[in-house]
């Protein structure tokens, strides 16, 4: 008798030929944390809404799920809607009331539940998630990570046996999200809670999964133990989502269980891959021109209001020409306000921006934003302002005076370019959160700008995007562009950029390659590096690190 | 956590219900007087008389407007003090000018007094136990505001990144950026709100038998203050009906009545109009005696 039965289910959406869910069976005990992975557009969330029937869309659905023995279409409303909790993947738009409190007591008022027992839920369940000190606040003065753990807070009040989120920690930065999927795990350890989680980001997820499932275009390729599921998707885009010691040990066939945590993975290589010839990745050392910076900041100091105190205290940075720079740094150290100010949005009160030797104030606006800079803001949605994509476009070739065959030429080689052909009718906000920063994309490099500027591009988009988005990078560099992205993003930093710079408390720290950057620190380096330590000199990506395997495998057959 | 606040909200709404409804029909002068110097003083102690000097200063420029222009238009009344244009201007419309601007002013103080001590939360309590609908529409409303304040800004800065410019070229250049801002905002919002039906669908909305909770509770303490406003006010309107406190300004100011009972009325009108005050000074000295004890 399992917790929840899914039997042969299949569904289509109306007017389209394609099934999204494709036959799929699956078991899930009372108690399980089960992980759901797969790419954009395979049907996992799909899946999940089946569970909870007041969220289901329409279409037609053939196959039966059980929960408890009764199918889930029978399930009385009131049941349904306290004991199968839901959490979604916008932390803001999920929340209903003005202050905290309501909000936790949201779900028991619905449920009818009298004022004095829900003053004692509401306590037990505050002082749980440790929310006595912003009890009183105000929701919209909470940070991400805050309204995310409250959505799941207001629905836990309710005591769910089967709790369900839909990639709840896709935009919230890596030490928020970590936070948000060890409470998770607390909440299965301590209270013995049904989990069905969908993910893309695996690092943090994968040692606490009892099971994860792998869809693939509407099927059910994978559905087994986290270490047995590296023998199922070989060269399968997800895999790229996965854990470092995961990713590694999916390219060579040992015999040994898969490793999950960088512990396991660094005992992984030292019983497999001893490196007795202390090999290391060659660097091709890059010469820069020293005295040409394209932008730079010089001892920038600015502040958002008199009375505040200061973001950035003294900042300093230079980019060069035809490099791809990357700040990384924690919330608050002032990298996202260098942005707005690199990009004229803020101005600073003492110090100066300078854009190819000049002063940025002394540009007009539409010579600094037309062909020199531009920014590709942390929400793609604010870029857009017309009902499709194609109109998108129309708006950047008015402002930029093209003539039309120009303009056809222009949108013609973006679209090619970004692969965005089969979207171009779309309205932007139907796309998902890849494509709609892909669009955001094309739009900036229709104002075909020498300096490109992006915040957080790596936020809530799927393994698979990021890998585009990569691609899109490095070409416009080879095309002598420069690119200088702010973000939480260590492994695509350690993976793509040319230089880093770590910001903390409005100042840059340290900047360097990102092998030098990477190496030189201890606690802010990638998992490849941690798990690889003194065992490999240099390798700070998981390429490195199978690079290097692979190089010593060869050396033993020899 | 001044101690006045911390009473339940329909105490507190009842104060001011009270009082600013007797400011406003009350004309007696001494009445007028009273409550004028209380909300001053009240005010005064919600803001601190530094901050309270903006509101002051609005004030008197309205005050003269309204004492000024009432003789003018006003030409009832028995003793002429001097004529414009032929026209007489009364003693008794310039003092009913004066009263009249004072109410005004008094209603005004009393208004930013509700402001500061009644919050949102506590008058969507109060509405709780009416309509919990409307409560709820109006917490999701005083939620959705400043998002879309920042929603607004966002796009703003990013629409200028783009080389649109939001801030400058012709009015009606302006205008038209600011239309398709708006018109985006709107999609924002219903996408957003699809989210946040999801959100309240999946947490049972829509069941029978909602409850409204909230954090107040009626205390023995609400119970006694209230059943006092209710005795003052009752008291108040008592002296107005039997007409211990009636005043007339046309055609001639009539005498201020100055017998036992209405002093036992001007003092219980001095008392409602003052009671936060009172409650805020009682509870300082228990709090310093209670110090003083350990």
């Amino acid at each position: 008798m399992a917790f929840i039965d899914i039997k042969n289910l299949s569904f289509t959406y109306p007017n389209e030929d394609k099934k999204v869910l494709d036959n799929i069976s699956l078991k899930i005990d009372e108690g399980e944390f089960i992980v759901v992975c797969g790419s954009t557009g395979c049907g996992k969330s799909t899946l999940l809404k089946q569970l909870k029937v007041d969220l289901s869309p329409h279409g037609v659905k053939t196959g039966d799920i059980f929960y408890k023995n009764t199918s889930i279409d029978s399930l009385d409303k009131r049941t349904a809607a306290s004991e199968i909790g839901y959490v979604l993947q916008n932390p803001e738009a999920q929340i209903v009331t003005d202050k905290v409190w309501h909000e936790l007591a949201f779900g028991l008022e619905n449920l009818g539940v009298p004022s004095s027992v829900i003053r004692l839920k509401v306590a037990e369940i505050a002082s749980f998630f440790g929310i006595e000190e912003w009890f009183r606040q105000k929701t919209a003065d909470l940070s991400g990570g805050q309204k995310q753990l409250l959505n799941l807070a207001s629905i836990m009040v309710m005591n769910p046996k089967l709790l369900i989120l839909d990639e709840p920690t896709s935009q919230l930065d890596p030490i928020a999200a970590a936070d948000f999927i060890s409470t998770l795990a607390k909440l299965n350890k301590e209270l013995s809670l049904t989990i069905l989680l969908v993910e893309h980001r695996l690092e943090e997820v994968f040692t606490h999964a009892d099971k994860v499932a792998v869809l693939d275009e509407g099927k059910l390729i994978a559905f087994d133990k986290p270490r047995n599921i590296s023998k199922f998707i070989k060269n399968h885009p997800v895999l790229y989502s996965m854990p470092t010691p995961v990713r590694v040990y999916n390219k060579f066939s040992t015999d040994d269980d898969c490793p999950l945590t960088i512990r396991e993975g660094r005992s992984w290589l030292l019983k497999n891959f001893p490196n007795k010839k202390n090999l290391s990745i060659s660097i091709e050392s890059k010469t820069l021109e020293e005295d040409n910076p394209v932008l730079e900041m010089k001892d920038i100091y600015f502040r958002y209001d008199k009375t505040l105190p200061d973001v950035l205290t003294g900042t300093s940075l230079k980019v060069y020409r035809g490099e791809i720079f990357c700040i990384l740094g924690g919330n608050g150290s002032g990298k996202t306000t260098a942005l707005t100010l690199l990009s004229r949005i803020n101005k600073p009160y003492r110090g100066k921006v300078i854009l190819n030797g000049k002063n940025i104030d002394k540009y007009k606006s539409k010579e600094l934003y037309h062909n020199n800079i531009a920014l590709l803001p942390q929400d793609p949605q604010t870029t857009f302002v017309t009902d499709s994509v194609e109109k998108e476009f129309k708006e950047i070739i008015k402002t930029m005076n093209y003539s039309k065959l120009e303009a056809e030429v222009k949108v013609d080689k973006i679209i090619d370019r970004l692969n965005i052909k089969t979207i171009i009718k779309k309205h932007p906000y139907d796309l998902s959160g890849g494509e709609q920063q892909k669009v955001a994309l094309a739009k900036i490099l229709l104002l075909e700008p020498e300096i490109i500027l992006l915040d957080e591009p790596t936020k809530g988009i799927d393994a698979y995007s990021k890998i585009e988005l990569a691609n899109i990078l490095k070409e416009l560099k080879d095309e002598g562009k420069t690119i200088l992205m702010v973000s939480h993003d260590i492994e695509f930093a350690a993976e793509y950029s040319d230089r880093c710079a770590l910001f903390f408390d409005g100042e840059v720290v340290s900047v360097g390659d990102p092998y030098s950057f990477f190496n030189g620190n201890n606690f802010y380096t990638t998992a490849a590096n941690k798990m690889s330590r003194n065992i490999f000199k240099n390798a700070i990506t998981s390429e490195d690190v199978i690079e290097l395997c692979k190089k010593i495998q060869i050396e033993n057959t020899n | 956590m001044r101690a006045f606040d911390s009473y339940h909200p329909i105490v507190i709404f009842t104060y001011f219900c009270s009082t600013i409804l007797f400011s406003m029909f009350f004309m007696h002068p001494i009445f007028l007087s009273i409550s004028l110097a209380s909300s001053i003083l009240y005010l005064g102690f919600l803001k601190g008389f530094h901050n309270m000097k903006r509101t002051i200063l609005i004030s008197i420029p309205l005050f003269l407007i309204i004492a000024i222009s009432n003789p003018i238009f006003s030409h009832r009344g028995v003793t002429p003090l001097f004529y414009i244009n032929y026209n007489p201007i009364t003693l008794e419309s310039v003092i009913y000018g004066l009263s009249m601007a004072g109410m005004i002013v008094t209603v005004i103080f009393w208004f930013s007094c509700y402001n500061e001590v009644m919050t949102s939360d506590k008058f969507i309590s109060l509405f709780g136990k009416i309509s919990p609908s409307i409560a709820l529409i109006i917490s999701m409303t005083i939620n959705t505001v400043p998002r879309m304040k920042r929603q607004i800004e966002l796009i703003t800065n990013s629409q200028k990144t783009l080389g649109m410019y939001v801030h400058s070229g012709s009015i009606i250049k302006r205008a038209k950026s600011s239309i398709r801002i708006l018109s985006i905002l709107i999609t924002w919002a219903l996408e957003n709100a699809i989210d946040t039906a999801d959100s309240m669908n999946a947490r049972g909305y829509g069941l029978r038998g909602r409850t409204s909770h909230s954090l107040f509770k009626f205390k023995r303490n609400d119970f006694f203050l209230f059943s006092f406003i209710i005795l003052l006010s009752a008291l108040c309107v008592y002296g107005e009906m039997a007409n211990y406190i009636s005043f007339s300004y046309y055609p001639y100011i009539s005498k201020i009545n100055l017998s036992y009972f209405s002093f036992i009325l001007y003092f219980s009108y001095l008392l409602l109009m003052t009671l936060p005050l009172v409650i805020e000074f009682k509870e300082t000295i228990r709090w310093r005696l209670s110090i003083s004890k350990i």
